[in-house]
């Protein structure tokens, strides 16, 4: 019988990013956070992936917009604060044109986060999604990530709308 | 006689219908850029975005960079990408090859009544070039954009083609619906972007047929 690691100890952002490649995401547009460091590197050296490093969140949700346009699966990485501040272009393009997007997001300014000026983006992140209608679950750390990330990818394809899913340092940061 | 009115948007629009490759792919912004395309030259392979002002430049990037073997034509607002400035720097890094960017340059926000911009004598070909864009110019008639335009074509890009055009507050009537979604599914249907196939049909998966 093949044993499978409890998902405590697997390394979950190896998980995570081995999911985007099974599943087919072509494109992954980012926004830098500390966490999403090495992540990003290694999927700027995936032959199978395209990195498009952007300047602003609401920029980087529309070009994930334009890449899924054009037929590509597409992700995006950012901190939470960029849901914050993505919110016009959310309703009146993402929503309004129904397009699936991936978002996976570093959920800063937790109890567990030790950078303390981050606090009042985890006050404000979920009631922001709530209000937007944005559909949007917080990583369980006893799952493995790989099967969150293809649940969230897969609503996001079914309910032709983006879906965020809110990620701790574990499940993200290399 | 010499007339000292610049070209209006239906100029330019006469000589991008006449001059676009086949297959190209256009994405337009809010307002005139979308309804008076409609009217002069609709086709499946036309994005028309209503409202989301200043997106349609990094949404036409996304697009170029997810379809490489197609022409992707943006037009976008000189208010609309003071909005998202950083968008230019993106494509600048990006450097699609297949992406031209046209900026219609009136001075105003014509879609919001004609209300003038922070700066409207910013030099946008050079903020274009200093933003990492080799090939950026201002243009200021139609022949000189019908150039422009074929030997934009003809090379690789990005390039930008800043079009000093007069301001058109007038709404243009499109002749069609713009409802966003059947926009985008028709836009998908055209280009054959592979299709989800949901999970209860063993699929889970983007497919092409």
């Amino acid at each position: 019988m093949m044993s499978v690691a409890p998902a405590a100890d697997r390394h979950r952002p190896s998980e995570l990013l081995a999911t985007l490649k099974r599943l087919g995401f072509g494109v992954a547009v980012a926004v830098p956070d500390s966490w999403l460091g090495e992540i990003l590197m290694r999927i700027e050296q995936e032959p199978t992936m395209r990195l498009v490093r952007a300047t602003h969140e609401e920029e980087a949700l529309a070009i994930a917009c334009g890449a899924r346009l054009g037929g590509v699966r597409t992700a995006m990485l950012i901190q939470n604060v960029g849901l914050l501040s993505m919110g016009a272009g959310m309703v009146c393009l993402a929503q309004r044109y129904q397009f699936p997007l991936l978002m996976l997001a570093s959920y800063r300014g937790t109890p567990e986060d030790p950078v303390f000026y981050h606090i009042p983006k985890a006050r404000a992140t979920e009631p922001v999604l709530t209000g937007l209608g944005l559909a949007h679950v917080r990583a369980d750390p006893d799952r493995p990530i790989g099967l969150q990330v293809e649940a969230a990818a897969t609503y996001a394809e079914e309910a032709s709308s983006p879906f965020v899913l809110l990620l701790s340092r574990e499940d993200i940061q290399w | 006689m010499v007339s000292n009115t610049r070209p209006s948007r239906a100029d330019y629009y006469r000589v991008l219908a006449d001059a676009l490759p086949e297959h190209a792919l256009v994405v337009t912004a809010l307002g005139n850029a979308s309804y008076l395309w409609a009217a002069t030259h609709h086709t499946p392979e036309n994005f028309y975005i209503e409202d989301a002002m200043g997106l349609a430049l990094p949404l036409a990037l996304g697009l170029a960079v997810a379809q490489p073997t197609r022409h992707v034509v943006v037009v976008e607002g000189d208010g609309a990408v003071l909005m998202h400035l950083g968008a230019l720097i993106t494509v600048g890094a990006v450097a699609p090859r297949n992406l031209t960017v046209l900026l219609i340059h009136n001075g105003v926000h014509a879609a919001s009544g004609g209300q003038v911009l922070t700066n409207p004598a910013l030099d946008l070909a050079q903020l274009a070039r200093s933003a990492g864009i080799g090939r950026a110019e201002n243009v200021a008639t139609p022949a000189a954009f019908d150039q422009a335009l074929r030997a934009a074509f003809a090379a690789d890009g990005p390039q930008v083609l800043v079009l000093s055009t007069e301001p058109d507050l007038d709404v243009v009537r499109p002749p069609i619906t713009l409802d966003p979604v059947l926009t985008k599914h028709r836009f998908m249907i055209a280009i054959g972007a592979p299709r989800y196939v949901p999970t209860m049909f063993g699929g889970g998966r983007l497919k092409g047929d």
